[in-house]
């Protein structure tokens, strides 16, 4: 509304002398006059102010009144995410909307309670840590080693200095568990009345038994080999994973209740068909059995392997035909690195691993392979194998071409080769470039239906298959990955058998699990960052001795070290304050004071204090704090009869936020009048 | 029996005047913006005819202070002195043909007489609150309303001399439109003088807001202040609506209710123009305003009884 503020011009001044008698009386009356006139006329030109909005003022959300706690560690525990396992995926998402997922539990693939574990050690409560991670991550002894650990490059503690050491926790928790355990686990009992059938005992199928046993379903396991473990067992070298962590996890699910059977193949000792009429679901957790050849000339020469075949002899009996000879990789990715640390353990005299990739574009774990190094092996990056060069069906070496780029713009596979050729002598060819699944004696003589190339046809996204009461989890559905995703599939295959055994359809109404996406931290500069706040190292031992045996190459964390690095987890998200003091070195006003006793087992807050007459109230305090806990509110309204009333100390910050009025601190008596105002009967 | 009725009408007159009080204020505040261009109360009800409903009970929820060194009995029972004689003067206003709430063969003594008491309650305010601007405004009041007094008076008797009574609702009946041109001065004087009688600009020097903080109620707050304010718009609306009925013929004009209707046309213009006169023109100083009393009204309201007189013997 475009407002006209011209003020009407005032008339000059009427009586200008000293008038008497009629003259004067006329004069008065004339003034008079005018006096209405001026007035009458402001009347006729009408407001010139503006109409101000109606709306009742009320305060938004976003105002920063003082602040206030919503918790504190000693007094408020931990919110540890625990429920029935098919609804798990609703608390996550509940937690992922309302934006209190942590990074932690939010990148990993299973959702492990990484933050609950930290808390539970610290409080050392570590058997309840052990139990709570066991609900989502069957295997924490065997995890705790081989984790490919998502869950750290989400840690928030990246952007501070490093991030918790949360798989070596994995580890530690079970080390400890193993001395507290109870001599005999609690066994689930089948009361639901029905019978899920499993076959094959890796991560996905170990995972959709203990939560089918949870739910109250009897589970029986079928495996192929000796033992059970699957690619824990054949593939993964033992000097990562002991065999006796593995399987000591493994037979505690077999005393909570699993009926496991090892040496029975399904398709060759019991027939397929008859699992599925005898069993009310069936789960094929079968994994991928089967390396990739390349189709180059000279691959079924003697002396070219696969990467599964060669893993399989080196842990069956540490024993590959390979001592001394040299042994040529082909694959960049993490299975190519078991392989060739594994052929410098059984005795190769020297051991290449040639990959596409460049250096920094290898798909393996940075780490691994730089403890493959450390080791011996030799990397051959930007090379794609041409030939294998044989004599007499013997190998005699590989012709590698330069590889220009791996991946085009769009980012997929296709690699552009130069013309530079590279002549290798070799005498053992080992091709890591990927596994595919063999399922053909598996199926045969039931309605499951392959896809042209051999794979099983599955709802990627319901784990269901061809026939209604069969299921697929792990690899064979998602083609190869981690563990720990083996393990998700797992507990989204135990939740469809689920609904489908309860009569529910598979897809209706289901909670997907979120797949929220974490920026990579920038690597924090940790200099001037006390040592008490860096992260624990796992010890590793020397390569030189390492290299020569099967013993773990990781060492574990001391009692002392997991219970330290324990403390360092923020506990994103929880609402809780754990005195990590990033408050109080972020306020630009020194208006916040943190102190807590860090004793291992007995971390809480001890002081807390907030000077209302420093803050200024930029909000960067509650911005930062990692677990929100620390927020605003709305008690804009900051009146107090003494100053030492603006000093909230640990107690009036966790005070109610609610109103629009702070208080100020409990228990101050406040002080007489200073201007004597409101006293009575003196004067 | 009496005495019921008697309460009854109190009541009665107490809601009229506080109601009237009310719309008065909120008139006021219009009237006062727009002169001043400005929109005045918007936020409450429409063009913010609700304020007064918000601010009554605001003042009622007040905490009631009493200074320590108040005589506090006569402090406390100061404002009813105002008040009261105020709200009874409404009793003798002829509404209707023949009819006033209270018909006494001597009204237009009772209506002159009785808000004069009120200089008496605002003399005890003043004196109760021991407080020096308190005592000077409460100085003015006595000396302003006792002298506006006289014009007022001498103005109202060239009507009662015209009528020959003495009876508000017998001087209605003999009415004729032809006194108003006749009594026009007596009814400027009556209106001049009226707007001293109720301290209203520019003749509000007891109060003299600019000068004496709030004059003889500085003291007073909460609900008693609240029933000074009724006061003082008691006695403009009780002054406006005897001025429209004996100067200007109130119902006479036309027959019924219509008549009413006129009547209080007649008083709302009055009460406005109340309010214009005082919104306009600045306040006078205790000279000028003795002076004005004494020099120009008087002579004036003096002539129109003798011409009153004059005309009277011919009727």
């Amino acid at each position: 509304m475009a407002v006209d503020r011209t003020i009407p011009e005032t008339p000059p001044t009427v009586s200008d002398e000293h008038a008497e008698g009629v003259r004067g009386f006329m004069q008065g009356v004339r003034s008079l006059l005018t006096g209405f006139a001026v007035t009458a006329g402001a009347v006729k030109r009408g407001p010139v102010t503006i109409r101000y909005p109606a709306e009742k003022v009320t305060v938004s959300d976003r105002w920063r009144g003082a602040l206030r706690l919503r918790g504190v560690l000693g007094r408020d525990e931990i919110p540890l995410l625990t429920s029935p396992p098919h609804d798990y995926n609703g608390v996550i998402d509940g937690l992922y909307t309302s934006e209190r997922l942590p990074g932690c539990v939010g990148n990993c693939p299973a959702n492990v309670d990484a933050r609950g574990q930290s808390f539970l050690i610290a409080d050392d409560r570590v058997d309840e840590a052990y139990e709570l991670v066991r609900t989502r991550n069957v295997m924490p002894g065997v995890l705790g080693r081989i984790c490919h650990h998502p869950c750290e490059t989400a840690c928030k503690r990246n952007y501070y200095d490093e991030p918790i050491a949360i798989r070596p926790l994995h580890r530690f928790a079970y080390e400890e568990y193993q001395k507290l355990r109870p001599e005999t686990l609690p066994r689930f009992e089948n009361t639901q009345g029905k019978r899920v059938a499993i076959i094959g005992s890796g991560p996905s199928g170990l995972s959709a038994a203990l939560d089918l046993m949870r739910l109250g379903y009897g589970v029986v396991m079928f495996e192929r080999e000796d033992k059970p473990g699957g690619a824990l067992y054949t593939g993964v070298p033992t000097y990562r994973l002991p065999r006796e962590v593995l399987h000591r996890e493994i037979y505690d699910l077999v005393d909570m209740g699993l009926e496991l059977h090892c040496d029975t193949e399904i398709g060759k000792d019991i027939p397929m068909a008859s699992l599925i009429r005898e069993y009310d679901a069936v789960l094929l957790a079968v994994g991928l059995q089967e390396s990739r050849l390349l189709p180059i000339p000279g691959n079924d020469a003697a002396g070219v392997v696969g990467a599964l075949e060669f893993l399989w002899a080196v842990n069956r009996s540490q024993e590959a035909g390979v001592r001394g000879k040299r042994v040529f990789v082909i694959g960049g990715g993490n299975v190519a690195v078991d392989v060739a640390r594994c052929a410098v353990r059984v005795g190769a005299t020297e051991v290449r691993l040639a990959c596409l990739e460049s250096e920094d574009e290898m798909p393996c774990h940075p780490w691994e392979i730089e403890e493959a190094l450390d080791e011996g092996v030799i990397a051959m990056c930007g090379l794609g194998p041409e030939e294998v060069l044989t004599t007499d069906g013997h190998v005699r070496g590989m012709k590698m071409r330069a590889c220009l780029s791996v991946f085009d713009e769009t980012g997929r596979f296709a690699p552009q080769f130069g013309d530079d050729f590279t002549e290798v002598e070799t005498d053992v060819v080992v091709f890591a470039i990927g596994q595919g699944s063999k399922l053909d004696g598996i199926i045969a003589g039931t309605e499951l239906l392959l896809t042209g190339r051999g794979q099983l046809v599955v709802d990627g996204a319901a784990n269901t298959t061809s026939v209604a009461n069969v299921f697929a989890s792990g690899e064979v559905v998602t083609g190869p990955g981690s563990a720990i995703a083996s393990i998700a599939t797992g507990h989204e295959a135990a939740t469809s058998i689920h609904r489908f055994l309860e009569g529910i359809p598979v897809d209706a109404e289901r909670v997907r699990r979120p797949v929220p996406r974490y920026a990579r931290y920038a690597v924090a500069d940790v200099a001037g960052v006390e040592p008490s706040r860096r992260r624990a190292n796992m010890p590793l031992s020397k390569p030189e001795e390492r290299a020569t045996d099967f013993r773990q190459v990781e060492l574990g964390l001391t009692h002392q070290e997991a219970m330290s690095e324990a403390t360092r987890c923020l506990r994103c998200e929880s609402e809780v304050c754990v005195g990590c003091t990033f408050c109080a070195r972020t306020c630009p006003d020194y208006a916040l004071s943190v102190e807590r006793v860090d004793e291992a087992g007995a971390r809480c807050l001890t002081r807390y204090d907030l000077d209302l007459t420093k803050c200024c109230f930029c909000g960067l305090c509650a911005e930062q704090c990692p677990t929100s806990a620390l927020v605003h509110t709305g008690q804009y309204e900051l009146s107090f009869v003494h100053r030492d009333l603006m000093i909230f100390d640990k107690g009036e910050m966790l005070r109610d936020g609610g109103g629009d009025r702070a208080t100020g601190r409990d228990g101050i008596e406040s002080p007489a009048c200073p201007t004597s105002a409101g006293r009575k009967g003196e004067r | 029996m009496t005495f019921l009725w008697g309460l009854l009408w109190g009541l009665a007159a107490v809601m009229f005047i506080a109601g009237g009080a009310v719309i008065g204020v909120w008139w006021e505040r219009k009237v006062s913006a727009r002169i001043q261009m400005r929109l005045g109360p918007q936020q409450i009800g429409p063009a913010g005819v609700l304020q007064m409903v918000a601010d009554v009970p605001k003042l009622l929820f007040k905490e009631d202070i009493v200074p320590d060194n108040a005589d506090k009995p006569i402090f406390r029972y100061a404002p009813m002195a105002v008040f009261a004689p105020i709200a009874m003067s409404v009793a003798v206003i002829p509404f209707w043909a023949g009819w006033a709430p209270l018909d006494s063969t001597v009204g237009m003594v009772f209506y002159l007489a009785f808000p004069s008491i009120g200089v008496l309650g605002i003399l005890l305010s003043a004196w109760a609150s021991h407080n020096t601007l308190a005592t000077i405004g409460g100085m003015r009041a006595a000396a302003q309303m006792v002298s506006y007094e006289v014009p007022r008076s001498l103005a109202v008797l060239s009507v009662i001399i015209l009528a020959g009574s003495l009876q508000p609702t017998e001087v209605m009946e003999a009415w004729q439109w032809w006194w108003v041109p006749l009594t026009f001065v007596g009814f400027l004087v009556y209106f001049i003088a009226s707007i001293a009688e109720m301290n209203r600009g520019p003749f509000d020097l007891p109060e003299a807001e600019s000068e004496l903080v709030a004059g003889y109620f500085s003291d007073y707050s909460g609900f008693r202040w609240a029933i000074f304010m009724m006061g003082e718009y008691g006695a403009l609306i009780s002054a406006s609506l005897f001025g429209a009925a004996v100067f200007l013929g109130g119902y006479r004009w036309l027959p019924g209710v219509a008549g009413l209707a006129v009547f209080l046309v007649l008083a709302m213009v009055l009460i406005t123009a109340v309010m214009w006169i005082k919104w306009t023109f600045p306040r006078l100083r205790q000279d000028q305003l003795m002076t004005f009393c004494w020099t120009v009204l008087t002579p004036l309201a003096i002539v129109q009884v003798v011409v009153a007189g004059v005309v009277a013997l011919w009727l």
